[in-house]
């Protein structure tokens, strides 16, 4: 299930981790913890999303720094290392920043009292913040520009994109489909009621139905002032220039946590993290997991749970509203709640996905703040068409509804564009 | 002394400093933005603007179709700057657009 067995060095040690999964998944899934600290008060960050989304699990790769362990392959001999801490991310002296700013830091007001006081602070401050250290070399080759001109390009490899590619191909328009993840599939592979098989399925169908699938290819920004418009897609190796005459954006929606206190402690994964691990990975993240839950998600989280106690761990689900905090030294070692201290290993959060609509957005797509919906969703006609001309959506970017409901969504969506006046 | 709540971990902005910037008169989503520094982080956004926004209408009582999105610009992802190096189109500014260009 895990792919090849390869060796990888993680801060130092050799370990054992397979090819099919990110240095983020070995790194979890050989004991380690805290990858880095946070900028400011240099709380102890590490993993939380596993979709290449939040800033949890940026690293240093082989050299060179801020590299997100979770879009990061397990080849053989990568080596990784935690990165914006002293001595190391586990004991960072700097943390006593945590505690002498316990109620806050307004960096407006801060030392602005004495001007010589002010530079003293500056310099201290320029030192101890940044993300990073430069790469060991520099890059030895510089990446082509590809260029593709396809009737449709489809942004987003889930089970929206993935459906509404193999739709538009099958009706006989050429289609470039772009995905940012090690392998497409998106919340398929997240969801104990669909899985890696099934990802791994429609992934297979897109491409038997002609469709060019572009794997760990992130759409980077839509420039309308070239050319009738371009998509830049980054690649590891190379940046693609996309023109098309139709877009269908499938982007979903992204992780995020819920407000309560201590909510960034290490051990405070995403619902749908902890999800993926198990269904795409086979890793049981932990032994004794809190699900914190956001209303709306019953059935998402009822799935996810069966599944993690299927596997062995014992589940508690808490609603946010009884959440007072979290505790433990680093990793989460208990949460606090209306009815006590529960102790637990893990803690998963379950939180409406936020669609991801910036990418519409700088096409000139309307969207909307919309709590149900978990965010900015863009706004749809019927037929799946947005404000801007020739750019449709399907799937949680216009609302959340979960994986089965974004397949049909995107199938739909296709076939209206399929039928519509060129 | 309660634990923060961290609603922008990139650059550690918490909720009593989206409350704090809304005493001061920060309460518009773009200045709120500049205020407190969420969303400019790595992520850029993607965990914390949507929480933000629904914080901030709950905090100044709109209704949250009311608070429009900050401005997204590219690169909506991390990207080396190698990648480009090679392309044309990033060599140039606004005022050469008209020119003519080679294709990569």
């Amino acid at each position: 299930m895990r792919g090849e067995a390869v060796e990888v060095r993680i801060a130092g040690s050799a370990v054992r981790a397979y090819g099919d999964e990110s240095l983020a998944a070995a790194t979890l899934a050989s004991g380690g913890r805290i990858l880095s600290r946070s900028l400011k008060y240099h709380r102890p960050r590490t993993f939380f999303c596993f979709e290449g989304h939040c800033s949890g699990c940026l690293v240093r790769i082989g050299g060179v720094p801020n590299l997100r362990a979770c879009q990061a392959p397990c080849s053989a001999g990568a080596e990784v290392e935690g990165q914006n801490a002293f001595p190391s991310a586990e004991i960072d002296l700097l943390g006593a920043v945590d505690f002498l700013f316990s109620r806050g830091m307004d960096h407006h007001t801060l030392m602005t009292g004495s001007s010589v006081l002010n530079k003293l602070a500056n310099k201290v401050v320029r030192q101890l913040s940044g993300l990073g250290k430069l790469p060991d070399v520099a890059a030895a080759e510089l990446p082509d520009v590809h260029r593709f001109d396809v009737d449709v390009c489809v942004i987003g490899g889930g089970p929206a994109g993935l459906a509404a590619a193999t739709t538009t191909s099958r009706g006989g328009r050429s289609t470039v489909l772009v995905d940012d993840q090690l392998r497409p599939g998106g919340s398929l592979r997240a969801d104990p009621r669909q899985g890696r098989q099934l990802a791994e399925t429609r992934w297979g169908e897109a491409v038997q139905a002609g469709v060019t699938v572009l794997a760990r290819s992130t759409a980077i920004g839509f420039f309308p002032e070239d050319d009738g418009g371009v998509l830049a897609v980054s690649a590891p190796d190379r940046l693609y220039r996309i023109y098309a005459r139709q877009w269908i954006w499938a982007t979903g929606g992204y992780v995020v946590n819920l407000p309560f206190p201590d909510n960034d402690r290490p051990g405070v994964l995403a619902a749908r993290a902890v999800g993926r691990l198990l269904v795409d990975h086979g890793i049981l993240a932990g032994d004794k997991i809190c699900i914190v839950e956001d209303k709306g998600l019953e059935s998402d989280v009822v799935a996810l749970a069966d599944a993690l106690s299927g596997a062995g761990a014992d589940v508690t689900r808490i609603p946010l509203a009884d959440v007072s905090g979290t505790r433990g030294r680093g990793w989460t070692t208990a949460v606090d709640t209306k009815r006590g201290k529960l102790d637990c290993d893990l803690v998963a959060v379950a939180a409406i996905p936020a669609p991801a609509s910036e990418g519409p957005r700088q096409q000139g797509c309307t969207v909307v703040l919309d709590e149900a919906a978990g965010g900015f969703r863009v706004v749809t006609n019927e037929l799946g068409q947005t404000s801007a001309t020739n750019v449709w959506a399907c799937g949680d970017v216009t609302g959340y509804r979960g994986a089965a409901a974004s397949a049909a969504d995107g199938a739909r969506v296709a076939q209206n564009l399929l039928e519509a006046r060129r | 002394m309660p634990g923060k709540i961290v609603l922008c971990r990139c650059e550690d902005v918490t909720l009593s400093d989206i409350e704090h910037s809304v005493s001061r008169g920060y309460r518009d989503i773009e200045e709120v933005k500049r205020y407190t520094g969420f969303g400019t982080g790595p992520c850029q956004g993607k965990e914390c603007l949507a929480v933000v926004a629904l914080q901030l209408a709950q905090i100044t009582k709109q209704n949250p179709s009311a608070i429009p999105p900050f401005t997204s610009r590219p690169p909506l992802a991390p990207t080396p700057l190698k990648l480009l190096a090679k392309d044309p189109g990033a060599h140039r500014f606004p005022d050469d657009l008209g020119d003519d260009e080679g294709e990569a």
